[in-house]
């Protein structure tokens, strides 16, 4: 877990929409599959994206368009092993 | 009779994605008779990135069949995109379908982006403003399509392919609020309308796996986020283990409307 925390105060409900709409819309980021929610200690984004460059790049770009806010990043990279096991389906 | 799919849905290629899904990929020719992409193949829709996705998906051993996703418009290159897949065998399909020969019987695939618009009771009207009208109008028009294309196909095992979901089943984890954007009950109408035996979609990335349309067919999420690995297997057919079927009951978590 990547913890920014410049030890401001917290962030109100724009500033959650825009960086949802941030990380959908800003061409280096583009990924709608990412949750941002609002806790007492600041903002915490969810999610999984495809590769460990594009969490850090998401990371990377919400602190740098938001420097005073709180900010945890709890992104995961999806696992790409093939199945062990099928569901038949009569 | 046993046909054997693979599918995976939201892969999102690009330059740094490309040689992570190959190594399971390579094991798919000994393991099913298809593989089915269910959209959103790349992060942004150019001819770039569809290389990406022709390199990681193409020459694998067995058929390639895909729909675009919303992801896969937004440089708007969608010819140019559907030309690379093409060249490297991946049959796209939009409205329309196919049908394989496999080695128990013919599967026949029908697919279509599709669009949102939301569900029974909860969902846009073609009424108001033009931009409204021009958006239910679209999502009526996919179906449309989806629903003809099913019904034109001659097979033993019929298949639907869709980025957006038909049912809200599979969109159960998502927030309530954006159902209306990640699928529509036209979809589930139009594979209804014919004897199709599993709907494929993806689309919803923080859904779940299974659900059912009003008229009974099993609909799976196979978003990449969802099933957490390369691809999942479905097995279909007459001639199957009878202790490791998946009955009808089995369906997604059941959401509360009111």
């Amino acid at each position: 877990m990547t913890v920014h925390d410049p030890g401001a105060g917290p962030p109100d409900e724009y500033v959650e929409a825009e960086i949802h709409r941030l990380l959908t819309e800003d061409p280096a980021v583009a990924e709608q599959g990412i949750t941002v929610v609002r806790t007492e200690r600041g903002l915490v984004l969810y999610g999984e994206v495809e590769s460990a460059n594009r969490r850090n790049e998401i990371l990377r770009r919400v602190a740098g368009r938001f420097p005073d806010v709180p900010i945890t990043s709890d992104i995961g990279v999806t696992r790409t092993q093939a199945p062990t096991e099928i569901e038949q389906l009569p | 009779m046993v046909i054997r799919i693979a599918a995976v849905g939201d892969v999102h290629l690009d330059e740094d994605v490309v040689g992570r899904f190959r190594p399971a990929l390579e094991e798919l020719p000994g393991r099913a008779d298809v593989l089915l992409l269910a959209g959103d193949l790349t992060r942004h829709g150019t001819e770039a990135e569809a290389r990406c996705v022709a390199q990681e998906f193409g020459g694998l051993g067995v058929p390639v069949i895909a729909v675009l996703g919303n992801h896969d418009h937004q440089c708007d290159q969608v010819p140019q995109v559907v030309g690379a897949l093409t060249e490297a065998g991946i049959t796209v399909l939009e409205g329309d379908g196919v049908v394989l020969d496999c080695a128990d019987g013919r599967l026949g695939v029908a697919g279509v982006k599709g669009f949102g618009g939301g569900f029974a009771g909860r969902c846009a009207s073609d009424f108001g403003e033009p931009e409204m009208k021009a958006f239910v109008r679209t999502t009526t028009e996919s179906a449309d399509r989806l629903s003809a294309a099913l019904q034109s196909l001659d097979c033993d095992v019929l298949v639907a392919l869709t980025h957006y979901s038909p049912v809200p089943d599979t969109l159960a984890g998502e927030p309530l609020e954006i159902y209306p954007f990640l699928g529509c009950y036209q979809l589930g109408q139009a594979i209804d309308s014919a004897p199709t035996a599993l709907a494929l979609h993806g689309h919803a990335h923080h859904g779940s796996e299974r659900g059912v349309t009003p008229g009974g067919v099993r609909v799976r999420n196979v978003a990449h986020p969802v099933i957490k690995q390369a691809y999942s297997i479905f097995y279909l057919g007459d001639h199957l283990d009878q202790a490791e079927v998946s009955s009808v009951g089995t369906g997604g978590i059941q959401q509360s409307w009111s």
